[in-house]
């Protein structure tokens, strides 16, 4: 089962400190959004809201369309994957996949029949009679979702789930997470601060800083065109350059760039500045370069603003030493004008 | 060095339990008084005293009492420190210390405010009054242990059991109980032993039908006698009873 949600105008204060500001967001039934940001920008409250263990200050959050004002969560057709997966540890897999079930006064054998089945398409069809503690993370982390999905929820609200898992079983998790998405359709709310986490899994990514929405959009928008500098930056790592109008293009500390006149910030990712491209950065001076497998991470000092540091990710195999003087050129620039910004 | 710390652990254990090793030892005297010499063992006093109907009835008094006080202790304490566990209330803290707060005041002190409070209600001495004196003394220790054992963890759990739909009396009898279990155990064995040989509020709260600790007070005015020793040596089998299925039950379990 899937559902859409619509959130409008949600605020959430606590004492004096306003967590979210007017958030306006809509998915799709079936989506799978991601909210990203770092701690404390307001990711996780948006979320509770969503669960029903919060309920907002103002605004209103309709799930398929019905008004979810003083719903409680135990009657919301939302189920949360909590972020320590909070197991029942006196249950076996099996009672713990059922028990959403059992609380719906479905009979033994149903539940039971249901339960496998959610543990199968986990992989841990033959683990059903142990208990929580004899599994490991990745494990406990499959249980939980079996068992918040067990109920055929509209909407599941992921907290952070995989952030206790080591980085090569969390970017696995990330794959199957996906495809168990794929495969019900029910709508996923993932929070996350991990970047990449967010690019391998959402189909739509809501950045947040402060308890306001900073860019919402497809992973490549969010990353290739980000809307403001928090998500240009947060996205993954940017060479900044302040740019002023200048006639037909706009002046930098590099001099004049061939550019849309704007008064703002001009973003170049590492992967986007080499030796060859539309946008000419003049010449530079190598100051150190790491060999970083896929590529080689350089450092170069621009001729004519020496104070600035730009970096690049250059292809493997080229050949420059420490010193080499290069003229450097940029691709896919992102300008953000400054009120933006 | 080795040698003395075993001598020290032996004077240890003998300071501990030399009285109760006298007591037990002069309950199988063959004589009339408790006292030295040791004139050879019999099984008379244990006749004796199970053959007597008060005493019997008396302790079957006690059981029930600290059967039925025990779990009513047990509920309440239970609920109180879900309740308090679960939801930040402005005076929380002051809640939390109100509750505990009976467990600093003397029993003789308890028995007498319960003495003049049953009066002006009517409630006569009996054993009804005795089991509500001992759920006050022994709902405060239900409630620390109960309370000290819900940690973070459980807390999620018992969210996780509300987002997949269970009512409140199903979150704490399916899930918060379970995961209690040990902690359950420990506070109402706790208070079974506590109720079992409380004797201030019990002599002043019952009047015809007496707990044993009251009974075996009123034997010893009539003097010392193998007698006693062979009830205090009943009621200090059913303490240790008591501890050894706690150890063998619930604490292995926690240690495991």
């Amino acid at each position: 089962m899937t559902a859409d949600v619509s959130i409008t105008g949600v605020r959430q204060e606590f004492g004096d400190f306003t967590a979210l500001h007017e958030i306006d967001l809509t998915i799709e039934a079936g989506e799978f959004v991601v909210l990203l940001g770092p701690s404390g920008c307001g990711k996780t409250t948006l979320l509770s809201i969503l669960g029903g263990f919060l309920s907002p200050t103002a605004g209103t959050v309709k799930i398929g369309g019905k008004d979810m004002a003083g719903v409680v969560p135990r009657a919301r057709p939302t189920t949360t994957m909590f972020q320590d997966y909070a197991l029942f540890p006196h249950m076996s897999l099996l009672d713990n996949v059922a028990f959403g079930l059992r609380m719906r006064g479905m009979s033994r054998r149903e539940r039971n029949a249901k339960a496998r089945e959610m543990l199968d398409m986990v992989g841990l069809a033959d683990q059903a009679k142990r208990r929580p503690h004899e599994l490991s993370g990745g494990q406990r982390q499959r249980v939980a979702l079996a068992r918040a999905l067990a109920v055929s929820p509209d909407l599941l609200l992921l907290d952070e789930p995989l952030g206790a898992l080591d980085l090569k079983l969390r970017r696995q998790m990330q794959d199957e997470l996906k495809a168990i998405q794929r495969k019900v359709g029910t709508t996923f709310v993932h929070v996350t601060h991990d970047q990449e986490e967010a690019m391998a899994i959402a189909d739509r990514i809501v950045v947040m800083n402060q308890g306001r929405i900073e860019h919402c959009g497809t992973p490549e928008e969010v990353y290739l065109t980000p809307r403001t500098l928090f998500t240009a930056n947060f996205m993954g790592e940017i060479n900044t350059l302040k740019v002023r109008k200048a006639g037909q293009g706009v002046d930098s500390p590099l001099g004049a760039l061939n550019l849309e006149p704007t008064n703002g910030t001009l973003c170049l990712r590492p992967e986007n500045v080499g030796l060859s491209g539309q946008l000419d950065l003049g010449q530079a001076v190598l100051q150190d370069m790491a060999f970083f497998g896929s590529h080689l991470r350089c450092h170069f000092r621009p001729v004519t603003a020496p104070e600035m540091i730009l970096t690049a990710n250059l292809p493997q195999g080229t050949r420059l030493q420490t010193g080499d003087q290069v003229h450097l050129y940029g691709n896919s620039p992102v300008l953000i004008a400054e009120e933006a910004a | 060095m080795r040698y003395l710390s075993w001598i020290y652990l032996v004077a240890c254990f003998v300071f501990i339990l030399l009285p109760v090793g006298v007591l037990v030892v002069f309950s199988f005297q063959d004589g009339r008084l408790p006292v030295p010499p040791f004139n050879g063992p019999t099984l008379k006093w244990y006749a004796d005293i199970t053959s007597d109907r008060d005493l019997m009835a008396a302790l079957f008094n006690s059981l029930l009492v600290a059967a039925v006080s025990s779990l009513v202790a047990l509920l309440l304490g239970f609920l109180a420190a879900s309740g308090l566990a679960r939801v930040v209330l402005p005076g929380s803290t002051l809640m939390r210390a109100i509750l505990i707060a009976p467990m600093t005041v003397s029993y003789l002190i308890i028995a007498l405010g319960l003495l003049n409070y049953f009066n002006n209600i009517g409630i006569r001495p009996s054993l009804l009054a005795t089991g509500i004196g001992h759920v006050v003394i022994n709902l405060p220790l239900c409630f620390a242990i109960l309370y000290a054992a819900m940690g973070e963890h459980q807390r999620n759990a018992l969210r996780a059991a509300r987002d997949l739909g269970a009512k409140e009396w199903q979150v704490l009898a399916l899930v918060s109980a379970p995961m209690l279990a040990p902690a359950l155990g420990a506070a109402f064995f706790l208070a079974f032993t506590f109720s079992w040989d409380e004797f201030i509020i019990a002599f002043l709260l019952t009047r015809f039908d007496v707990t044993l600790p009251v009974e075996i007070w009123s034997m010893l005015r009539s003097g010392l006698s193998p007698a006693t020793n062979a009830v205090g040596s009943l009621v200090f089998l059913v303490s240790v009873a008591v501890v050894v299925l706690l150890e063998l039950t619930l604490f292995r379990k926690v240690g495991k």
